[in-house]
């Protein structure tokens, strides 16, 4: 980044924070709406003959999310019994390896050595089915007047190594162009613990796989980062999207240091603007030519239907378009 | 001033200002708990705000700020609003500038509508109907037809409930046993031979007549379910949204602006019973915490059978067979020091020996037909009571030892020289008059286990349990079952739950039972030590 750019930059910043302070009320207004579900996505048909138990081992991110998929799978079947664990995406290849879980619902998609493994066992690939949509929100509290962070400043601001290449490190919100009681006030950091995936994905695309300060208050809970910025005038911190409350502001993020600033609605999302928006995928077991159980597709089929995707809303993340719905069911019915 | 330290005065101060600050930090905590916890339940007034850009929004009031602007200064004042209608606005709360309020009201046709899911609903009444036909179109006309579906409706909800959990769940757990061991039979035996044939094919006759049955009520389940949508209240909200809410959906409907105390107090006692006694909903945020506390008791109940006689045992050993010596103070050390050891390392101790190894090898032996589903190879009520049984057992060891001890010599030499055996000794005098001392301990292992959590997170608990440990079907007792927890359903809401801020106050109302559990668990073992003590002392003395 040049400096005059930067130096432009800055300027822009002040001016905004400025405007910001006579105009605090609308940023404290929930701006954004309830997504909502494609209206092109079939509603959910019931069939007949179906019955048995199903386990779900895997990501605590879509612990709520499989509970919530499972209790309203039961209202149409009701001699279904689903099994939710969720201890994280890690335990859900084994799982699916072992045979005892069919579904391994995953926050991230799984890494070669896991595929590796599971094709050993198998002799073909496991079936990644992209479920929903999340976007990782960087929070700060509600009071906080900044406009707007690319990717590197978010990286100077949790990052001890600074891998995408900001120039300096950021320590107090002044150095983000805010003024008056803010200008020399440290920023606090909020952050997961390193067993959580939203550690890892943070880690990896907006720190660029650099290393978090050592300063970072390290949480067991995503609600509890939101909570703590919500509670700290001066803190900063991360989770997803579904975790929002009226207590904090989720910033828009740009990728680039001069980019377009995009907040983390399903628009932007969509249209890959958001940096940091990731698919929550259900791995399953499918063999090659071979049909799927009548139980499994029929959940998936739930899950793939106008009911699934509203509960994906209700729990605060976002629905498939119904393009990727399409493809996804396409994948179910087809026996490649 | 010499006199003054000379007269121990100061000692006396020192000890009890230590006594009166420990008492105010737990007298604060628990206030902080009780007021906490038991203000959700009381039915709060609901203001009806117009903000100066024209907006009209009603919600409960449940803090107020003070704003601070960038330089730092205080200017003016905001208030958080619970705006609920989480199906039509994008959060739960709002906070709004008080500046901004043109005009503020409490008025008495609004409803609170607390909802299955969703949440509460905000709003005014507009009609009532049934199908197509309106039964009544305003709240002065309709309080009788309302009032009336409501209680129609509560109850198909506890008959769907029945069919569902009861009558359609027994057949399933009967299928499911059948099923099994139809495998079973496949899996061990010669299945060529004509009595395990003969016994497949009853198996199969028997499965097919429950299939039937069990199309029949989920025949009988679908019409309710029809039923259950017939009837709907329409409702707008405050920014004039139209919402139909089906009269089966709602939990409870109040128009709180409108109750004078009593009424309140009404609300807030079917509002505890309901925390009490329902199952949750929407993932744990909302409804009961029933579950919860059975699980937590179940676990104590199993932990203590199976604490006391390994503790009891051990620590017998240690004070009256054992010879005293290096071996014997090493024991003692190292049980001591098992107290201090962290809980989570208990978890993963008992993760991997119970559920991995035992639980593994036992699902291999008795319940291969399940396989590759694990039976007992898994997190279960079992292995968590035993995990913390485990974890107590320390402070039993230590507490019957120091009972033991204070066991005067003079009775024990009395015993013996009266020609009864060392085991009778024991038996007959010792362990009697050590009972209090037992029982203290065991006192001690239930408060410390009734509030861990960290192992067992690991070892069976669930965020939402599909069935019991304990309930009517045999064997009854189902030590294999995953189970909820009070405690951990504290973790799970406080740190985890989306929605986090409409949750905090059920955090509060779970923490404020889980010490009354605590409470009442020691209470009972205080009061059954003290008749034992009345008791002994007629009887040994």
């Amino acid at each position: 980044m040049s400096k005059r750019n930067f130096l432009a930059e800055t300027v822009n910043r002040l001016m905004l924070a400025c405007s910001l302070l006579f105009l605090l009320a609308p940023a404290i207004a929930p701006a954004q709406q309830k997504p909502v579900v494609d209206s092109k996505i079939a509603v959910y048909q019931k069939v007949s003959g179906i019955s048995g138990s199903l386990n779900s081992i895997g990501s605590d991110t879509m612990n709520n999310l499989m509970t919530y998929w499972g209790e309203a799978f039961a209202k149409y079947y009701p001699n279904i019994q689903l099994q939710v664990e969720g201890k994280g995406s890690s335990t859900a290849p084994p799982a699916l390896i072992a045979g005892t879980a069919q579904f391994g619902p995953m926050s991230r998609k799984m890494k070669a050595t896991e595929v590796d493994g599971f094709e050993k066992a198998f002799g073909y690939k496991p079936t990644a089915l992209r479920t929903s949509l999340d976007a990782l929100a960087v929070y700060v509290n509600k009071d906080n007047p900044v406009s707007g962070l690319s990717l590197l400043q978010v990286d100077a601001i949790f990052a001890k190594t600074r891998s995408g290449g900001y120039e300096k490190d950021i320590k107090a919100w002044g150095e983000l162009g805010l003024g008056g009681d803010w200008a020399n006030k440290p920023i606090s950091l909020y952050g997961r613990n390193s067993a959580s995936g939203t550690y890892g994905y943070f880690k990896k695309h907006a720190l660029f796989k650099g290393d978090y300060k050592d300063t970072v208050k390290e949480q067991p809970g995503s609600a509890s980062v939101v909570q703590g910025v919500a509670k700290d005038r001066y803190g900063i911190g991360y989770s997803g999207i579904g975790y929002i409350t009226s207590g904090v502001r989720a910033v828009p993020l740009s990728k680039k240091a001069d980019g377009e600033l995009a907040t983390a609605s399903m628009e932007n999302v969509m249209k890959g603007k958001y940096p940091l928006a990731r698919f929550l995928y259900l791995y399953i077991n499918k063999e090659p030519g071979k049909p799927l159980s009548p139980l499994v597709r029929e959940f998936l089929r739930f899950v793939f239907s106008k009911e699934g995707q509203e509960i994906v809303v209700k729990d605060g993340y976002l629905p498939l378009p119904f393009k990727v719905v399409q493809e996804e069911l396409a994948r179910l019915e087809g026996t490649n | 001033m010499k006199n003054f330290w000379k007269s121990g005065d100061p000692f006396v101060w020192l000890t009890g200002g230590a006594i009166a600050l420990s008492l105010i930090m737990i007298l604060g905590l628990l206030g902080l708990i009780v007021v906490n916890g038991l203000r959700q339940f009381w039915p709060p007034q609901i203001v009806e705000l117009h903000l100066q850009n024209g907006e009209t929004v009603l919600g409960e009031i449940w803090e107020r700020e003070e704003i601070l602007a960038l330089d730092g200064q205080g200017s003016g004042h905001r208030i958080r609003l619970k705006i609920g209608n989480r199906d039509l606005y994008p959060l739960d709360f709002r906070w709004i500038d008080e500046s901004e309020i043109v005009a503020k009201r409490y008025p008495e046709n609004v409803l609170v509508l607390e909802r299955l899911e969703w949440g509460n609903f905000y709003g005014r009444f507009n009609t009532l109907k049934q199908g197509n036909t309106i039964l009544a179109n305003s709240l002065g006309t309709g309080q009788e037809a309302l009032a009336d579906a409501l209680a129609e409706m509560a109850l198909l909800r506890t008959r769907i409930r029945e069919l569902e959990k009861d009558e359609i769940g027994s057949i399933n757990y009967d299928l499911e046993k059948l099923r099994l061991e139809a495998r079973k039979l496949l899996l061990t035996s010669d299945t060529t031979s004509v009595a395990v044939q003969r016994s497949l094919t009853e198996k199969r006759k028997k499965m097919t007549v429950l299939q039937r049955q069990y199309l029949e009520k989920e025949k009988a389940l679908s019409a309710l379910y029809t039923k259950s949508r017939e009837m709907v209240l329409t409702a707008t909200s405050a920014d004039g949204r139209e919402k139909a809410i089906k009269i089966f959906d709602i939990v409870r409907l109040t128009t709180p602006n409108a109750l004078d105390v009593v009424a309140r107090s009404r609300v807030f006692l079917s509002r505890v019973a309901e925390f009490v006694s329902a199952e949750p909903r929407e993932s744990n945020t909302e409804g009961g915490v029933f579950p919860a506390i059975f699980g937590t008791v179940i676990l104590v109940l199993i932990m203590s059978v199976a604490v006391a006689p390994l503790g009891v045992l051990a620590a017998v050993y240690l004070h009256e067979y054992a010879k005293q010596g290096l071996v014997v103070s090493a024991i003692r050390i190292a049980v001591n020091n098992l107290a201090g050891v962290p809980s989570i390392v208990y978890g993963v101790f008992g993760l991997g020996f119970f559920v991995y190894a035992i639980g593994g090898t036992l699902d291999q032996l008795f319940y291969a037909e399940a396989l590759p589903t694990p039976t007992l190879g898994t997190g279960g009520i079992l292995w968590a009571s035993l995990t913390l049984a485990l974890l107590t057992v320390p402070v039993v060891i230590v507490a019957t030892e120091e009972g033991l001890a204070a066991v005067p010599r003079e009775i024990r030499e009395g015993s013996l020289a009266l020609a009864a055996t060392q085991f009778e000794t024991l038996w007959r005098v010792v362990i009697p008059s050590a009972l209090p001392g037992i029982l203290t301990g065991l006192i001690l292992a239930i408060a410390r286990a009734a509030g861990e959590v960290a192992p067992l997170m690991i070892t069976g608990v669930v965020k939402l349990a599909p069935s019991m440990p304990f309930d009517g079907r045999f064997p009854f007792l189902h030590l294999e079952r995953k189970f909820m927890h009070l405690g951990v359903h504290i973790y799970d809401v406080g740190f985890q739950s989306p929605n986090v801020e409409a949750a905090i106050p059920m955090v509060y109302s779970t923490t404020l039972l889980l010490i009354l559990i605590v409470i009442l668990l020691n209470v009972v073992a205080i009061s059954v030590r003290n008749r034992l003590r009345k008791k002994l002392a007629y009887s040994v003395f």
